[in-house]
């Protein structure tokens, strides 16, 4: 009974959430209600099924719709999508294992370039024969090949830092990423692989293979339109792939021994978890989901240069898992999404509100403080820059006040009972508890 | 281009100006590791506010027109005393606020906090300047005394800069190894470095010593802001960065931990780092140039980290207990 | 021959001698003890004995193969794995989980398993929670498998220890001080339980104790090390009367028998 006040309540706040979304399609506000209804929907006491469903129908069939209307929220699902998967593959380096990897970028940025060289007519530059671009099919085979490349440059990068020290590990990944950045701006020459600072364009979409069967059902396609709806759910669906694995990896022998890793790594080997070889795999597995996600962000973006690979996102990144809780999947999902709706929202919203004062001209007159001529607002305060007090103010003030993060990690509950799950071939996982 | 000796002399003049920074600034990085084992990742910042303590006080000289009336050894001194007492009580707050709630939490929890305030001070001054100036890219007036220069031999000129960068490079040295050997207090904070536990035991007030040193490495570093803006000339938030990462690799050359070592690991990357943008070129038949010069820097910082940890000087680490 | 050899073992840290060529044997079957006042260099005789200390000297043979420079996670397959004297479980995992991670290597399933969510991964993931149970019920934590490892008491960490190390299917269990911080009674169960592991679960077991009733009540063979040497060796009875054993504890003004 309860169930079901608490599923209409939930249906209810999505479908009016999704109509304030329409009829006010500019407001930020109505966005973020509708943004909200996940959070109801992961916090609300229903059932799992219900909770699946419902967090299905918003995310496969409200949200589409609504980027229909106002494509700029599309985008910004897209965005979040891609945030998301980065903070879920450090989270697994950071949470899981527990190594401060702060070259995460790095990963992220070969798997962009990777696609953007061969996917783009850049590659013609050092291999002749006018191969390239390669056609938009090879999107998905690179997609693959991008794993297999992240975990190999993640393993090679860890095979000889990963006996260091917590923190000179942080440093050397740190120069690591520095390192990549400046070959990825400087490798235009002698032999131009990757454009250097001008970046690569255009870069090949993903193929749109189900364009004959839309025709034929009699939808005109607009390339235009479709491509935004297309990333989504390719999105949707790599994250999909990626928490499926990041979930049963944690629920399972390795799982368990990152988490021993991070908690007491004498202890861990004197148990006999062979310590650099897990640690490895944590890296590799990381590092393959962010260079996946960087041949989908080379897709979509059509142009990459090394901007878009600094330091700052590493951190960007790092905060986000930090703050929805180290080793917490639900966590990395939620810190990820609200940071990057507050840089592309609320931040961006502010700019924009103290331009429209600025160019208002009014002169406020506020009692004890005087007269404020709104016009002098300085043009170089863009609140919209400042990421990076952000990611500085999350990362101090979490670490200081609630190291454990929004949403921490819940204790993983096995209720063994051999009579049913020797039988079923199935575990049986109770459902989660409160910590402590 | 030839391998000419004066070009040599001047790369190596480079070098060292160079070296003597990131000594300047790696010693920040290598005393509060030495006290507290941890890498303080926003003493790029309190560098970078020494910079901008230097430069707001000549633009405001300049703009009250007393800039010139002014001896300007007297400007000189008079920025390079406030750069370091802002950048040192700013580490101290720094220490204070972001830190000390996190002693005795494990080893990463500072380290991420102390990322968190590298970043926050780097937008923070942009914000400060912004409102300001309306503009966060701020380059120095120019101080005529300094662009003067003296010829060494037939070869070498020497500008007035880079004497003014080495000469107090010098005395701030010679200052500290005065400081931290021969006085109660250095010896409080090498007390500390070797065992808190024992130094409080001892009745060493170890907060107050841990303050201290960030209190001194912070001025060296703002020191060493004052220094790169006079002879640089332009800074901004972000100029921090690459810097400090590169101080921090020349505390690591010599040992973390080890003053001395501090000096000589950025002597030794700052030499390196002159050569390798001048002679890369050269050497690769300018397939790899000037640009490298970081990639350099940052290939060292791994190497030394993956071989020798504990640096050219080989400075004790404290043994982990099982 | 002898399931453990030690011979010569010196380790050195800077100019201090923790151990001063040692020469250990433990048979097969048996309860070893090693005793000696603080700083006689017990705990780092095990650290290097399970490789988080490498040997300065000296030769280490377990089942007749050499131990030296193996890392301790391959010592811990090889058969040798320990508890902790100042208790090191995974605070942050529940009971259950701290002895899985013991099986870690013994599981047996690879990451296609672990992935795909293979028909073995489910037997192999439901044959060790079954036998983590039975560990769980024999140290006597049965019921108490979801709780967070943090959240024991004292002595139930401590038999938490034995579990976990048990789950590594040794052949010989080290032991650092496994009573410690245990009142009496739950001192006699630890060593009612050492003596049923014999045979069972393990092969031998040689242990660091300062309880002396421990010690005399169950062993039956005593090594004694003083300033990292080992000063005298032989039954529990031997030991007690041993003059040299006498004054390494008289001289330090301890208590032997503080139990």
């Amino acid at each position: 009974m309860k169930n079901r006040i608490f599923t209409a309540g939930l249906v209810g706040y999505i479908l009016l959430s999704s109509l304030l979304v329409y009829y006010f399609p500019q407001s930020v506000l109505a966005f973020l209600a509708f943004e909200a209804s996940l959070l109801l929907i992961y916090y609300a006491p229903v059932s799992r099924a219900v909770k699946l469903s419902l967090a299905a129908a918003t995310l496969v069939v409200v949200l589409p719709l609504i980027g229909t209307i106002n494509g700029y929220y599309l985008e910004i699902a897209i965005q979040v999508g891609i945030f998301v998967a980065l903070a879920l593959g450090l989270n697994i380096v950071v949470g899981f294992a527990g190594l401060l990897n702060l070259g995460y970028v790095a990963f992220y940025a070969i798997g962009a370039y990777l696609w953007a060289i061969f996917g783009s007519s850049q590659a013609n530059e050092f291999i002749s024969g006018g191969y390239f671009p390669l056609s938009q099919a090879w999107f998905f085979v690179f997609l693959l090949l991008s794993i297999a490349a992240g975990a190999l440059t993640g393993a090679l990068l860890g095979l000889p830092v990963l006996r260091l020290r917590g923190d000179y590990l942080a440093i050397v990944t740190l120069g690591f990423a520095e390192v990549v950045r400046a070959l990825v701006n400087n490798l235009d020459k002698p032999i131009n692989l990757t454009n250097g600072p001008r970046g690569i364009t255009p870069i090949e979409r993903p193929p749109l293979f189900f364009q004959p069967l839309l025709e034929g059902l009699g939808v005109a396609v607009d390339p235009a339109a479709l491509y935004p709806l297309y990333f989504y759910f390719i999105v949707l669906l790599l994250l999909l792939a990626i928490i499926l694995v990041t979930r049963r990896l944690e629920d399972s022998p390795v799982g368990r021994a990152w988490k021993a890793i991070r908690g007491d790594e004498i202890a861990a080997v004197a148990m006999g978890i062979p310590v650099v070889r897990m640690k490895l795999l944590a890296f590799a597995v990381g590092a393959s989901f962010a260079s996946a996600v960087g041949v989908l962000f080379a897709a979509k973006q059509v142009f990459i240069n090394p901007e878009s690979f600094t330091f700052m996102e590493s951190i960007g990144v790092l905060a986000m898992v930090i703050l929805g809780g180290m080793g917490s999947i639900p966590g990395a999902i939620l810190g990820a999404t609200a940071v990057t709706i507050l840089n592309l929202q609320l931040l961006k919203g502010l700019s924009l509100w103290l331009n429209a004062l600025r160019q208002s001209g009014l002169v406020l007159t506020l009692p004890l403080i005087g007269s404020l001529d709104l016009s002098r607002i300085p043009s170089q305060f863009e609140p919209a820059k400042y990421e990076r007090m952000i990611f500085g103010l999350i990362l101090i003030l979490m670490m200081i006040f609630r190291p454990r993060g929004i949403l921490p990690p819940q204790k993983r509950e096995r209720r063994f009972d051999p009579s049913t799950s020797l039988r079923t071939g199935k575990l049986t996982t109770g459902g989660d508890r409160g910590e402590n | 281009m030839a391998l000419s000796l004066d070009i040599f002399l001047q790369v190596l003049m480079d070098g060292i100006v160079l070296g003597f920074m990131y000594a300047l600034i790696a010693l920040g990085y290598t005393m509060v590791y030495g006290v507290l084992e941890f890498i303080n990742f926003a003493h790029s910042e309190i560098f970078v506010l020494g910079a901008f303590v230097g430069v707001e006080i000549l633009l405001a000289l300049e703009s009250s027109g007393t800039l010139a009336a002014l001896n300007p050894a007297f400007v000189v001194l008079m920025i390079i005393l406030a750069g370091m007492i802002v950048s040192g009580l700013a580490a101290v707050a720094l220490e204070r606020t972001a830190y000390r709630p996190l002693r005795g939490a494990p080893r990463l929890v500072p380290l991420i906090s102390a990322i968190g305030a590298s970043f926050f001070l780097q937008d923070f001054i942009r914000l400060v300047e912004s409102v300001w100036h309306n503009s966060f890219y701020l380059s120095y007036p120019t101080l005529s005394l300094l662009d003067r220069s003296v010829r060494l031999g037939a070869m070498v000129e020497v500008p007035f800069k880079s004497i003014l960068v080495i000469a107090t490079a010098l005395a701030m040295l010679a200052g500290l190894y005065l400081f931290v050997n021969k006085t109660r207090l250095g010896t409080a904070i090498r007390a500390v470095a070797q065992d808190p536990d024992a130094a409080a035991l001892m009745g060493i007030p170890v907060n107050r010593i841990i303050s201290l040193t960030f209190f001194v490495g912070g001025a060296m570093g703002g020191v060493a802001g004052v220094l790169f803006g006079l002879h640089y000339s332009l800074v901004n938030p972000y100029t921090g960065f690459v810097p400090g990462l590169k101080a921090f690799t020349a505390a690591v050359l010599g040992g973390i931990g080890n003053i001395p070592g501090a000096v000589l690991g950025g002597l030794v990357l700052g030499l390196m780092e002159a050569f390798a943008a001048s002679y890369l070129g050269i050497l690769t038949d300018g397939a790899f140039g000037a640009e490298y010069k970081d990639v350099f820097a940052f290939v060292i910082l791994i190497l030394i980290l993956i071989f020798r940890p504990k640096g050219l000087l080989g400075e004790k680490v404290r043994e982990e207990g099982v | 021959m002898a399931l453990l050899e030690v011979q010569g073992l010196t380790k050195k840290f800077g100019g201090l001698v923790a151990l001063q060529s040692v020469d250990l044997a433990i048979e097969d079957g048996m309860i070893a003890a090693l005793i000696g006042p603080n700083g006689a260099g017990k705990t780092t005789f095990f650290n290097t004995l399970t490789g988080h200390y490498r040997p300065d000297r000296g030769e280490i043979r377990f089942k007749n193969r050499s131990l030296r420079g193996v890392t301790p996670d391959r010592i811990t397959h090889a058969g040798i794995c320990r508890t902790f004297q100042n208790i090191r479980l995974f605070g942050e995992m529940s009971v259950l989980e701290n002895v899985l991670v013991g099986m870690h290597a013994r599981i047996g399933v690879g990451l296609a398993d672990i992935i795909g969510r293979s028909r073995r991964f489910y037997a192999r993931e439901n044959q060790a929670a079954k036998r983590a149970m039975e560990l769980l019920a024999l140290v006597g934590l049965e019921g108490r498998e979801e709780e967070w490892a943090s959240s024991l008491a004292y002595g139930d960490q401590r038999r938490l220890e034995v579990a976990r190390a048990l789950a590594s299917k040794p052949e010989l269990l080290l032991l650092d001080e496994p009573t410690a911080g245990m009142n009496p009674s739950e001192a006699e169960g630890m060593m009612a339980l050492i003596e049923k592991l014999i045979g069972v679960h393990v092969r031998s077991v040689l242990l660091i104790e300062h309880n002396m009733r421990v010690v005399m009540g169950i062993s039956h063979r005593v090594s004694v090390l003083d300033y990292g040497e080992k000063i005298a060796e032989g039954t529990p009875d031997e030991v007690r009367r041993d003059a040299r054993v006498i004054e390494a504890y008289l001289g330090l003004g301890k208590q032997a028998d503080h139990a």
